[in-house]
């Protein structure tokens, strides 16, 4: 049997899948000690269910995306390394940032030495000003850590108590002022994240289970629960990649979508194509930082069951804020909850006080309450279209940089929109008709997200880099850099050294089983010329193990 | 909308290679992706990347005569880098962008009129495909254009040699001393658009300075005066002082300065093949001047401000070549070109021209019709030997775009005619009408004509 539990700002959503068949399902508010509403959750699923029959247990979490947002973390001191290229006054992170000299290039060969005395005033500012945590980043320090190593060997040398995070460690792909935002995230929520597995790990064997912990990450895979293994900003919108999720182990596979979660003031928008959720093509945006951490394309819109209606002038306008509930339900203003109540299109709340509120809002303009109902519907819905359809746009705009991602650019449509969270059940119907598809509630939609942690698989990469002129090799995810001792070295080999590493990962978590079924997503070989001769070779492969899920609700016998 | 933003379009083609040690491999462009991904330039708010986009047929048809067809003569390669520069054009026309640059390859600005092989690393002609995209999807007509390779731009001179409303400027190392041995002072086009093409042959050895001195002294005034509704730089890096091919000292600091001065609205790359010491700064440095963004940071690692000196001797050359040729600009309306270039129904020329990645030589003769209402058609026979295969023989009519009626006709009656002789003195005819974006070829052996319209 397994668990999949998410861990929400407002609610805690669970779910026990039995045999492809969802046995039961919990939603409980989420309380300020995470382990009392965790524990809530797992009595009400686990009714007569022996501890010992859970394998599997899969948590999704808001929290490290809303510690983000309320910036609750300690203040993190940067000491970063950009060398030349772009003007260090792009380097503003609204903390005591400090810029020292040295650099490397694409090659990862130092073309400016590190100078120690800048390193210490460094370290010195940062301490008297109070700080203990340091991220440290170099640019290119993906292609040699050397100088993120050696200033962080420093700083620890001066202050044994500071927690130091280095670029390299953190996020391998290229992209320094990425780089520089995931490195001083991670370094800011590492305490938090600890707290929360700690609470985990007390809640399972508290109630005895014993099965293994998995936490999802941002791009719809798992890795286990640990204090040390993985990066707690991997769990930022592990949330909406739940949701994701869910809905596709709840429609047929193969299907494409548009997956559409109303919630009271966001609605969060992602794609499944062809039965895969869409990745983000780049990092994903934490409020207003890019960062390098890969994630399911998400999309939220500022709109929801809850958001504010007003008239201004002759305008009927929509906010983005909350200012309670909707006033069916004895809120103070007008919502789109409102609107739908009055069209029967929810049976949520006070019909007369929907009305109520509808008319308060056309009566000056000579506008019936259903009229009005009918505008707030509309403007939702016009709303929540457009950004469908840019995400679409966006998708096929995709930037490609081999001949062949140009030639195999497809154009697909989706078939069905697919409404999980409270408030789709009113709208949905009228988007789907919009971009011409079926509409879809699917059972369970309200723990969509929990089902989606349940069925959510671990995922493997490995990006390696070889530089056989250099004579080195890097491992992105790793960040481990180390020298190539075979000569020649060749594509086969290469692929050769990326599946070890695929391996290696594997057994570091646990996950040998894994590693049945690879693919290999990237194989691009640079033969390197100098005057003539060829001098090298740099491989770029990508490995990973296959994306997917466990299998399809209803499907039996799959899992 | 009118935006302030530099669109960008990143095509390294990193599984297409000319051969796999040709200079046109697959990590030409690899070093200058790691710089601009590291720095984040994507994500820039001045940027907007846009996804490549594939050339018709026919927007190539347009501009040039492929032998024998459009097909055989692009992989899929040149039509993603071409329809990537239109992409651009597109873009600006449309005021999604200010401005553009087209980081792509394979290069295009050794690639003429005629098309039997690939010549200088060029199949295909970018910029001219842009230029003849734009007349005809957005109505521009007078377009300038500044090619800053350290080879003469010749494919895109010969292209625009009778067009008066496209002007050229290259500068580039003396043709004496580089491939393709051409762009010298006295190509200045033909009769009918006389000074719309300048070139500006530099010593080998020549640095910042000069190179400064003929922008600012010939390029910019030039342009301005000419009052070009756009300006396209062709944007060879090959200039810089470690490029293998060429030997020129300019630094990426200076083609930073030209672009910021001369802010053309589309930058396309050419040749630049110090792939790892040069084309990361330097295209970094161009991304950033397009940008309006601060590029005083960047900088390779093995210069220092003061690094190269040129002789008091060559700086006055370049000084008096620079004089002169703005004299000829400045005078271009009151020239007697009957003196240069002869009376008559047709002004012509004849032209060897080699290929140098084919091995292919051609022989051509040119004719421009000489009219008093339009820019004249031009007919081209051209015949074309690669080893010990037969030789190629085409016959070929271009109809400009300003054409006057009766040079349409006369156009359409010659390419008839052609067609109508029996015997076989050319293997394939061709007719392009600009006028109507009418592209017409046909193969006399096998009796076969194919029309394309846009
Ligand atoms: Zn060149
Ligand atoms: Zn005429």
């Amino acid at each position: 049997m397994y668990i999949g539990i998410d861990v929400g700002g407002t609610c805690t959503d669970a779910v026990l899948l039995d045999n492809g068949l969802v046995m039961a399902t919990a939603k409980v508010p989420s309380s300020d000690n995470i382990l009392t509403s965790l524990l809530k959750a797992l009595d009400q699923i686990m009714k007569g269910v022996p501890a010992e029959l859970i394998e599997r247990v899969v948590f999704s979490t808001t929290l490290i995306t809303n510690l983000i947002a309320e910036k609750k973390y300690d203040p993190v001191g940067l000491i970063l390394i950009p060398g030349p290229g772009l003007s260090h006054a792009h380097y503003q992170y609204n903390t005591d940032t400090y810029i020292i000299s040295g650099a490397i290039d694409y090659r990862g060969r130092e073309i400016m030495p590190l100078r120690h005395e800048e390193i210490q005033n460094a370290v010195n500012n940062l301490s008297a000003k109070g700080y203990k945590k340091v991220a440290v980043v170099g640019k290119f320090s993906v292609r040699n850590n050397k100088h993120e190593k050696e200033v962080a060997s420093r700083v620890k040398q001066y202050n044994p108590d500071w927690q130091v995070e280095m670029g390299h460690q953190v996020a391998g792909q290229l992209s320094f002022p990425r780089r520089v935002v995931s490195t001083m995230l991670t370094c800011a929520t590492r305490d938090k994240y600890s707290f929360f597995v700690d609470s985990v790990n007390e809640a399972l064997s508290r109630r005895g289970i014993k099965g293994t912990v998995y936490i999802l990450k941002a791009d719809g895979g798992t890795m286990p629960l640990s204090k040390v293994a993985g990066m707690p900003i991997e769990t930022i919108f592990s949330g909406p990649a739940a949701s994701t999720l869910g809905v596709q182990a709840l429609i047929p596979p193969g299907e494409t979508s548009v997956v559409v979660d109303i919630g009271g003031t966001t609605t969060d928008l992602a794609l499944i194509l062809s039965g895969q959720p869409l990745l983000s093509s780049r990092g994903a945006r934490v409020y207003d930082q890019l960062t390098q951490v890969r994630a399911l394309a998400v999309k939220s819109v500022p709109v929801g069951g809850d958001s504010v209606v007003e008239r201004v002038g002759k305008e009927i306008l929509l906010y983005s804020e909350r200012l309670g509930a909707p006033y069916c339900l004895g809120g103070p203003m007008p919502t789109p909850t409102d609107a739908l109540r009055v069209l029967g299109l929810t049976n949520l709340g006070n019909l007369d006080k929907a009305c109520e509120a509808m008319e308060s809002i056309g009566q000056p303009l000579g506008m019936s309450c259903n009229d009005v109902a009918s505008y707030v519907t509309n403007l939702v819905v016009d709303m929540i279209v457009q950004e469908i359809e840019m995400m679409f746009l966006q998708w096929q705009q995709e930037p490609a940089y081999r001949v062949w991602e140009v030639l195999q650019k497809r154009k697909e449509r989706p078939r069905t929109v697919v409404g999980v969270g409270g408030g789709a059940a009113g709208f949905i119907t009228q988007i789907a008709a919009r971009i011409g598809c079926y509409p879809v509630i699917p059972p369970y939609a309200r723990v969509a997200n929990a089902i989606g942690a349940a069925v959510a698989l671990p995922t493997l990469q490995v990006s390696l880099r070889a530089d056989t002129e250099q004579g080195y090799y890097t491992v992105e995810e790793e960040g481990y850099q180390g020298k190539i001792d075979k000569d020649p070295f060749s594509e086969e080999d290469a692929l050769l050294l990326a599946n070890e590493w695929l391996r290696k990962r594997a057994e570091n978590y646990g996950l040998e089983t894994m590693i049945e079924k690879t693919e290999v997503t990237r194989k691009d070989v640079f033969t390197m010329v100098r005057n003539w001769v060829t001098t090298g070779r740099i491989y770029d492969i990508c490995v990973q193990t296959s994306r997917g899920i466990m299998g399809h609700i209803g499907s039996r016998g799959g899992f | 909308m009118n935006s302030d933003k530099t669109g960008l379009i990143f095509f390294p083609a990193f599984d297409w290679a000319i051969s796999p040690t040709h200079p046109e491999r697959e990590e030409r462009l690899l070093y200058t992706r790691d710089q601009i991904f590291e720095e984040g330039v994507m994500d820039l708010p001045q940027i907007k990347e846009y996804a490549p986009r594939l050339a018709t047929l026919h927007d190539i048809a347009r501009t040039h005569f492929c032998v024998p067809r459009v097909q055989s003569q692009v992989t899929e390669a040149h039509l993603i880098a071409a329809g990537s520069t239109l992409q651009l054009g597109d873009s600006i026309i449309n005021k999604e962008i200010k401005n553009g640059f087209a980081l792509v390859r394979p290069p295009g600005h050794h690639a003429m009129r005629v098309v039997h092989g690939n010549r200088g690393f060029c199949s295909i002609n970018n910029e001219a495909i842009l230029v003849e995209y734009l007349r005809r999807r957005h109505g521009i007509k007078k377009i300038a254009i500044v090619d800053s390779d350290a080879h003469h731009g010749d494919g895109t001179q010969d292209i625009f040699y009778h067009d008066p409303d496209v002007l050229f400027i290259s500068f580039h190392q003396d043709g004496r001393t580089i491939f393709p041995g051409t762009g010298f002072t006295h190509e200045l086009g033909g009769p009918g658009a006389y000074a719309r093409t300048l070139n500006v042959p530099l010593p080998p050895g020549t640095t910042d300075d000069t190179f400064m001195y003929v922008v600012d002294n010939l390029v910019l005034p030039v342009v301005k005066e000419f009052q070009p509704e756009i300006i396209i730089n062709s944007a060879g890096q090959d200039n810089h002082y470690t490029d293998p091919l060429g030997s020129m000292r300019f630094t990426a600091r200076a083609y930073a300065d030209f672009t910021k001065k001369l802010k053309p609205h589309l930058a396309v790359l050419e040749g630049g093949y110090a792939i790892e010491s040069a084309l990361p700064y330097v295209n970094l440095a161009i991304i950033l001047a397009l940008a309006g963004a601060d590029y005083s940071y960047v900088m390779e690692p093995d210069y220092w401000p003061g690094r190269f000196k040129e002789s008091p001797d060559r700086i006055s050359n370049v000084h008096r070549m620079v004089d002169q040729l703005l004299e000829t600009w400045e005078k271009r309306d009151q020239v007697d070109l009957q003196k240069i270039f002869g009376t008559g129904k047709f002004y012509q020329r004849k032209k060897s021209i080699y290929y140098d990645t084919d091995y292919i030589e051609e022989d051509q003769l040119e004719k421009v019709r000489l009219c008093p209402d339009c820019p004249g058609y031009i007919v081209i026979e051209s015949r074309a030997e690669r080893g010990y295969r037969e030789p190629v023989r085409i016959f070929a009519v271009s109809i400009p775009f300003q054409a006057c009626n009766s040079c349409q006709s006369e156009a359409y009656d010659l390419y008839e005619e052609f067609k109508r002789k029996t015997e076989r003195s050319f293997d394939y005819l061709y007719l392009q009408d600009k006028s109507t974006d009418t592209c017409i070829s046909y193969d006399k052996k096998k009796q076969k004509e194919w029309i394309t319209e846009g």
